[in-house]
């Protein structure tokens, strides 16, 4: 996985950025979650979004899911 | 694995050219975002012929109109409360702040979303990280905690570092300086002034601060913690280091630091804004070295855009190469120098004369006045409003000044104001332009350092 700037990431990088795009699917797509798995789900993606955005992965603006 | 000096290290030491081409895609990211969200912003735009496509290269920036703050505080008496700025649901919002407005008691308000607080907190951890503050420190807020922004940032960007976090908000100077003492806190936060009070405060109770667990000092909201003789001072009655950082409420954190290697400037975050430096008359980019206001688009708060907006603030630009970090962000040098407009700041608090009278005025009974600050102590910036109010059936003098201090502080964060009646005909009149604002305060440390435009 190469970043916008054309480096590849490292296994680890990798694995943040995956956990990330995880946790944003379950957020769009997870209409059975309860409110402590939303609410600390999107905790944990408004922090992720730091290490994406860090990586120069452009992730865009997560308001459409609350966050 | 060696622990990187570094909040992010690879942007941090990223080659110039690769650091411009983030800035460019991250602008047209953001310009296709105001675009897509925000109306009032993609008017503006479109009147200047600007799309997202059309930005090839940070040459392009000069195409975007630049913002002013009477523009956002207008948008927002058009569409209070926020004005038409926002670019997500308020619903969305977790964090309301404010700072005082450039006209009577209307603030500039603005939300924040969760990815918008973190990111918050993250810009903080590049100037807490790159000054040498790490998850073993114990850091001490001598800050209020209330709808003012200033170090709420600095607080979660500790706790994101994992530091131990002394909150010191509603305590008395004393009992801040008893529990930085008693807790062992080894990084203080603070205005420079009131880190200057504390350790006046520490004298009185026979506290010796140098002596103290203190190591680190990281000021904000005054210029003074770039200004040698002030941040010497400092430094000497705490036996610590001092960093300067600024930030302002209109990107909601900070946008500049200083590192550990303390090069008598502070480094722009270069991979979340870009910092451009103009003279002020002319719009026209002035070069390093030169001094010029500096304009600022932000790439974090997704809520609320900023595109070149004007912040008023005087600095110098300088090369990365000024500092031994190997950061290659640039630098301001000598953090931020002054004010193009006539805004003052009192401790840590923007203060606009025009909003001051527009508040006096709203007293009938005043017939003229002064706004006068000074040094107290030799040391503490006060304000005060001298006010003469001739003696009329009915008007109860004193009711009005204790009412005027209670409006000005309301519409400034809360901070205090000394009102006075003075003597009937002891203030000037002014038949021209009048110049009601009366700058006393005094140098502290070397005479001429202080570099506060009056």
């Amino acid at each position: 996985m190469k970043n916008a700037m054309g480096v590849e990431l490292s296994e680890s990088e990798r694995t943040l950025v995956e956990s990330y795009l995880g946790l944003v699917r379950v957020l769009k797509d997870g209409k059975d979650l309860a409110p402590f798995e939303r609410r600390n789900a999107m905790k944990a993606v408004a922090a992720l979004w730091q290490v994406v955005n860090g990586l120069d992965l452009d992730p865009g603006n997560l308001y459409e899911i609350g966050v | 694995m060696k622990e990187s000096p570094y909040w992010n290290p690879r942007h941090e030491t990223m080659p110039r050219d690769q650091i411009e081409a983030l800035q460019v895609r991250k602008l047209k990211n953001l310009v296709a975002w105001a675009e897509a969200k925000v109306p009032w912003q993609a008017a503006r735009l479109k009147a200047a012929g600007v799309t997202a496509d059309s930005i090839k290269s940070l040459k392009d920036l000069r195409r975007i109109p630049m913002m002013t703050r009477d523009e956002w505080m207008q948008a927002q008496l058009d569409k209070p409360p926020f004005g038409p700025l926002l670019a997500a649901p308020e619903e969305v919002a977790v964090r309301y702040h404010l700072t005082s407005g450039t006209t009577g008691r209307i603030p500039l308000q603005v939300l924040d979303s969760m990815k918008d607080w973190e990111w918050i907190a993250e810009m903080w951890c590049y100037g807490f990280w790159g000054f040498g503050v790490r998850p073993a420190d114990i850091v001490f807020f001598a800050f209020s905690y209330g709808t003012f922004v200033g170090f709420w940032g600095a607080h979660y960007a500790s706790e994101k570092i994992g530091c131990l976090v002394l909150p010191g908000g509603n305590m008395t100077t004393e009992a801040r300086v008893k529990q930085i003492v008693s807790m062992k806190a080894t990084v203080v936060c603070s205005t420079p002034t009131y880190a200057l009070r504390m350790a006046q405060e520490a004298k009185t109770m026979g506290v010796d601060l140098a002596g103290s667990s203190v190591k680190r000092l990281i000021l904000s909201g005054e210029p003074a913690g770039s200004i040698p003789a002030t941040k010497r001072l400092i430094e000497e009655e705490w036996g610590a280091k001092a960093a300067d950082t600024a930030g302002m409420t209109e990107v909601g954190t900070i946008m500049i630091f200083e590192c550990e290697k303390q090069p008598g400037g502070t480094h722009i975050i270069e991979d979340h804004y870009i910092e451009e430096v103009v003279d002020p008359e002319t719009g026209e980019p002035v070069g390093y070295g030169e001094l010029g206001e500096r304009l600022i688009t932000s790439f974090g708060r997704g809520f609320i855009p900023v595109l070149r907006y004007r912040t008023r603030d005087l600095v110098i630009r300088v090369p990365a190469s000024g500092c031994t970090c190997g950061r290659t962000f640039d630098l301001y040098e000598g953090g931020i120098r002054g004010r193009v407009d006539d805004m003052k700041l009192v401790r840590g608090t923007n203060v606009y004369p025009r909003a001051v009278e527009a508040i006096v005025r709203e007293y009938k009974e005043i017939d003229e006045f002064r706004i006068h600050l000074y040094t107290a102590d030799g040391r503490q910036d006060e304000i005060e409003v001298l006010v003469e109010i001739p003696e009329r059936d009915g008007v109860n003098a004193d009711r009005i000044v204790s009412e005027l201090a209670k409006s000005l502080s309301q519409a400034h964060e809360g901070l205090r104001f000394g009102c006075k009646q003075v003597e009937k005909g002891s203030l000037p009149r002014f038949e021209l332009k009048a110049k009601r604002l009366q700058d006393d305060r005094i140098v502290i440390g070397t005479a001429g350092e202080r570099r506060v435009t009056a």
